[in-house]
C-alpha cells in the first residue's frame, strides 16, 4: 500500500496485468485531473476502483485503455503501452465504457454478429447463454433498450471473446440487484477450465457489490491515489482512532495514512497497525463503506 | 452445508468462512469425511471471487482442519489436530475484545472487569492460579 514506485520509469513488467507510472493528465485551466498515479496489478486480481463523482476514475480508466494520451507518466496493460496495444492484445481485452458504446440501430443479436466477425475468440453458445442468465432481450435494437439492457448488452459484448483483461466503467449501475449478482458471477467464468483467471478493473459506486468480489482497492480522490492495496490486508489491518483534543501525537509513523480533526476538537487518525507505532489493538477496524467515508471526509 | 457471509463486515471474507468451519468443526456440527462445497459452488452461490474461497480452503487444509480427498475435493479431515492452547485462546480472542470494547464504553475500571471476568471463570470451575 502506498508504494509509490521511484520516479525513474522503472522497464515494462509483463508479468504485471496493468501498470501505470505517474500517470498525470491536465484538464482545463491546467487543473491536474490525474496526478501521478502509479498502479501495480498482478494477473488474475479484482481491482475496484473508487472514488467520488469527478475524482478521475474515468480519465484514469480512458487513459489506461489508450483512449486519452497522458500529459506524462505512462501505463501498460498485459506488458504493453497503452498508446500502442497491438491488435494480438486488442483481442484479449474487454473494455466497457461508461456510456454504452453501442449502435442505436442494431440489434443485440446483430452486435454479436458484428463482434463473432471481430474476434477469433468469440463464442456465440457462451453469448446466448450470458445473454439468457441476464435476461437481455436480444432482437430489439440497442436504442428500444432500457439503460439497464444497454448495459447488459456493453458487458455481454465485453465478455463473448473471454478476454484475459477486462476494464469495466460503471458498468452495472443501472442493473437490479439479482442482475448485479449475475453479472458478478459471470466475471470469473472463463471459455476453458484451465484458462488462467481473468484479472478486473471495475470502477463503482457499489461497494457491498465490489467488497464481494475483489482483491485489490484503489480510492482516487482529486486525481491522485490516497490508497492502493490488497483489500484482505486492509481491512484486517486498517484502523481508525479518535483523540482527545491535545493528546500525544500516537500513533505515529509510516503507517499513518490521514489525520483530521473533528468538529469536536478530537483528532481522528487512520492508520495501518502494521506500520504506524501504535498500542496493539487500538482502534477500530473500518469496512469499505466506512473506509471510503474517512477517506473523502 | 450452509455459510453465512456478509461482505459489509469489518473481517475479510476468507476469515468469515475459515472462522465458521473452526467453529462448526470445533462444536461437532461438521463431522470427519463431511464434505465442504466446491470452491466453484461456494463463489457461485454467494457471488464472490473464487480466489477467495479457495484462500480459505487452503489456510484450513494447512492447519489441518480440512483435506483435499481424491474425487470429492474438501472433507472435514479425519484425524482433527489437537489445538494447543494459544490456538483455543486466539478463538476466545474475538468474545474478549467485543467485552474490552464495552467496558470502555461504560468507562469501567481494568481491575473492576477482571475481577467479574475471574468471577465468572469461578462459576465455570475454572481457579485462577495468581494468587496476588
Amino acid at each position: 500500500m502506498h508504494e509509490h514506485t521511484s520516479r525513474t520509469a522503472a522497464p515494462l513488467d509483463a508479468g504485471l496485468a496493468l501498470q501505470a507510472q505517474a500517470l498525470t493528465l491536465k484538464g482545463r485551466r491546467g487543473l491536474p485531473v490525474l496526478d501521478r498515479v502509479d498502479l501495480a496489478l498482478p494477473q488474475g486480481a479484482v481491482l475496484g476502483l473508487v472514488g467520488r463523482n469527478g475524482a478521475g476514475k474515468s480519465s484514469l480508466i480512458r487513459c489506461l485503455v489508450g483512449l486519452t494520451a497522458p500529459d506524462s507518466g505512462m501505463s501498460a496493460l498485459l506488458g504493453e503501452p497503452s498508446l500502442e496495444l497491438s491488435d494480438g492484445l486488442r483481442a484479449r481485452l474487454g473494455y466497457v465504457a461508461q456510456t454504452p458504446d453501442l449502435f442505436d440501430w442494431l440489434s443485440g443479436e446483430q452486435h454479436l454478429e458484428r463482434f463473432a466477425t471481430l474476434y477469433p475468440g468469440y463464442d456465440e453458445r457462451r453469448a446466448l447463454v450470458l445473454a439468457a442468465r441476464l435476461e437481455l432481450p436480444l432482437g430489439i435494437k440497442a436504442a428500444k433498450l432500457s439503460g439497464g439492457d444497454q448495459q447488459k448488452l456493453s458487458v455481454l459484448l465485453a465478455l463473448t471473446h473471454d478476454p484475459d483483461l477486462l476494464i469495466l466503467d460503471e458498468p452495472v449501475a443501472s442493473l437490479d440487484p439479482v442482475s448485479r449478482r449475475d453479472f458478478m458471477r459471470s466475471l470469473f467464468e472463463r471459455g476453458h477450465a484451465d484458462a488462467p483467471p481473468r484479472t478486473v478493473l471495475i470502477s463503482s459506486h457499489l461497494l457491498s457489490d465490489l467488497e464481494r468480489i475483489c482483491t485489490h482497492l484503489a480510492f482516487l480522490r482529486q486525481g491522485r491515489l490516497q490508497l492502493f492495496g490488497e483489500w484482505d490486508a486492509l481491512v484486517e489491518h486498517l484502523r481508525l482512532l479518535d483523540l482527545p483534543a491535545g493528546s500525544s501525537a500516537l500513533p505515529v509513523g509510516a503507517g499513518v495514512l490521514q489525520r483530521r480533526r473533528l468538529d469536536d476538537g478530537r483528532e481522528r487518525v487512520l492508520f495501518d497497525a502494521r506500520l504506524a507505532d501504535a498500542p496493539p489493538a487500538a482502534g477500530r477496524a473500518l469496512s469499505l463503506d466506512a473506509l471510503f467515508e474517512e477517506l473523502n471526509a | 452445508m450452509n455459510f453465512d457471509i456478509d461482505p459489509g463486515l469489518a473481517v475479510p471474507i476468507y476469515r468469515q468462512i475459515v472462522e465458521q468451519v473452526r467453529r462448526q468443526v470445533a462444536g461437532g456440527a461438521w463431522r470427519a469425511g463431511d464434505e465442504l462445497p466446491s470452491v466453484r459452488a461456494l463463489a457461485l452461490q454467494h457471488a464472490i471471487n473464487p480466489m477467495t474461497v479457495s484462500k480459505a480452503y487452503s489456510l484450513l487444509e494447512a492447519e489441518g482442519l480440512l483435506e483435499r480427498r481424491r474425487g470429492m475435493g474438501m472433507v472435514v479431515a479425519a484425524v482433527q489436530p489437537a489445538a494447543r492452547p494459544a490456538q483455543k485462546l486466539a478463538l476466545l480472542e474475538p468474545a474478549l475484545q467485543a467485552a474490552a470494547l464495552q467496558a470502555a464504553q461504560l468507562g469501567l475500571d481494568a481491575t473492576a472487569v477482571l475481577q467479574a471476568f475471574k468471577h465468572c471463570l469461578r462459576q465455570q470451575g475454572l481457579e485462577d492460579d495468581d494468587h496476588a
